[in-house]
């Protein structure tokens, strides 16, 4: 009963965050002192870059990483790795367009080819690449191990796009919030309202991957009716003649 | 994809039609395994070209002036990006671009650059100017863009609005 009230809900409260964050971001925070109105973009893109790289890919890889471990080794995790990593590509992508659309303004530039943006450009064409070994795979074993320890090993490059901007130097700004020495660069009505974009995208994030699960295990429902259903009419054929 | 079913031409007799058994899946091993090392290697295509062009462009994405102050023998008059903060007062705005000094801890460099600064370019803000020193021992800098580097401080307009975590008004 609880269970499926929280899962009825979840969606609407997924949109309400989602609007509280916009009408917050959009027209009651103040704009910036240097950035003025360009830094409402900070309500949308860190927020999105959050899902991308900890949230989605953090889920895809945790859920390989399970798969690959013997005692919790089951379809449900390779599902779930699957689902995450497909909604981590849309997160990614979405993260280098708002990032562009937030750069040409603020940098001058749509694009540079620093640490930050080359590892994050890099991290999608990994999760492009796990979603071809997958479709390169047609035995349902071998994909899931194959893309598990791939999923496991390429998620090494999150750590990398963290630090980029502490390892090297780079025209990305650096951290706000997970900084080195753990202050806040943000505070007051900026800092409440980038925590409810972050956690009106980590629910959405959610709320995806919940559909697109369930899309997944009605695909393969249908797959496997359709193939009781030729079998059944082969034997009818069969019985026939 | 386990099973494999014949056509109605593939059938030639009825004890064929019968046999409804399952046969031995089609042997996809070599098969996956040719694709798999096809994905990777042109995924591994895909980053060699990403990394090159990061590597190209440097991993340290500029030199800041203070480094180019302490070697700047070393710099010549090669292309670099130069990154300094815009010294306030100094700015002028031509038809062509604009001149100003950028400064690091240790000194300053006069920016003479061509091209509209972007929207954000203004006194007190670290910029990342890419260009040349006009001669092998000169302190000015011929700059073709300048990119704005804004920190990672975010400060309400209204101040009013916004207290730092000791309680003063930011």
């Amino acid at each position: 009963m609880m269970k499926q009230l929280s899962q009825r809900l979840f969606g609407p409260l997924t949109l309400t965050a989602m609007g509280v964050n916009l009408v917050l971001g959009l027209w009651i925070v103040p704009p910036d002192k240097v950035q003025g109105e360009l830094a409402r973009l900070v309500y949308i893109h860190p927020s999105v870059a959050w899902v991308a790289l900890y949230v989605s890919f953090g889920t895809a890889a945790i859920s390989s990483a399970l798969y690959l471990w013997k005692r919790t080794r089951s379809v449900v995790m390779d599902r779930v790795a699957h689902c995450a990593m497909e909604v981590s590509v849309v997160f990614i992508a979405l993260t280098l367009i708002t990032g562009s659309i937030w750069g040409r303004p603020a940098w001058g530039v749509w694009w540079v080819w620093d640490a930050r943006l080359t590892s994050s450009a890099i991290l999608g064409v990994l999760a492009l690449g796990y979603l071809a070994l997958r479709r390169a795979n047609d035995d349902p074993q071998l994909r899931a191990r194959r893309s598990a320890v791939f999923g496991v090993l390429i998620a090494i490059n999150v750590p990398i796009i963290h630090f980029s901007v502490q390892w090297w130097k780079t025209l990305h700004q650096g951290a706000t919030v997970f900084t080195s020495n753990r202050t806040l660069l943000i505070h007051g009505i900026q800092a409440w309202t980038l925590l409810i974009s972050f956690i009106a995208f980590t629910m959405l994030f959610f709320w995806i991957l919940r559909y697109r699960y369930r899309l997944e295990v009605l695909r393969e429902n249908i797959a496997g009716a359709s193939l009781e259903e030729a079998l059944s009419a082969r034997r009818r054929e069969g019985a026939q003649s | 994809m386990f099973f494999q079913f014949g056509g109605e031409d593939d059938v030639s007799d009825a004890d064929a039609i019968n046999e409804l058994s399952p046969v031995a899946p089609p042997v996809t091993k070599k098969r996956n395994r040719t694709r798999s090392i096809g994905v990777l290697v042109v995924l591994l295509l895909a980053i060699v070209a990403l990394l090159s062009q990061g590597i190209l462009h440097s991993l340290n994405y500029f030199e800041t002036v203070d480094q180019v102050l302490a070697n700047r023998a070393s710099f010549g008059t090669e292309i670099m990006r130069l990154e300094g903060v815009v010294k306030p007062g100094t700015i002028i705005r031509t038809s062509t671009g604009a001149s100003f000094y950028v400064t690091g801890s240790k000194g300053e460099v006069f920016v003479k650059s061509h091209g509209t600064p972007p929207q954000l370019f203004q006194a007190n803000i670290p910029v990342v100017v890419v260009g040349h020193f006009t001669t092998k021992s000169s302190m000015n800098f011929d700059g073709t863009q300048i990119m704005v580097k804004h920190t990672a401080s975010y400060i309400a307009k209204n101040p009013s609005r916004v207290k730092a975590p000791n309680g003063t008004v930011r």
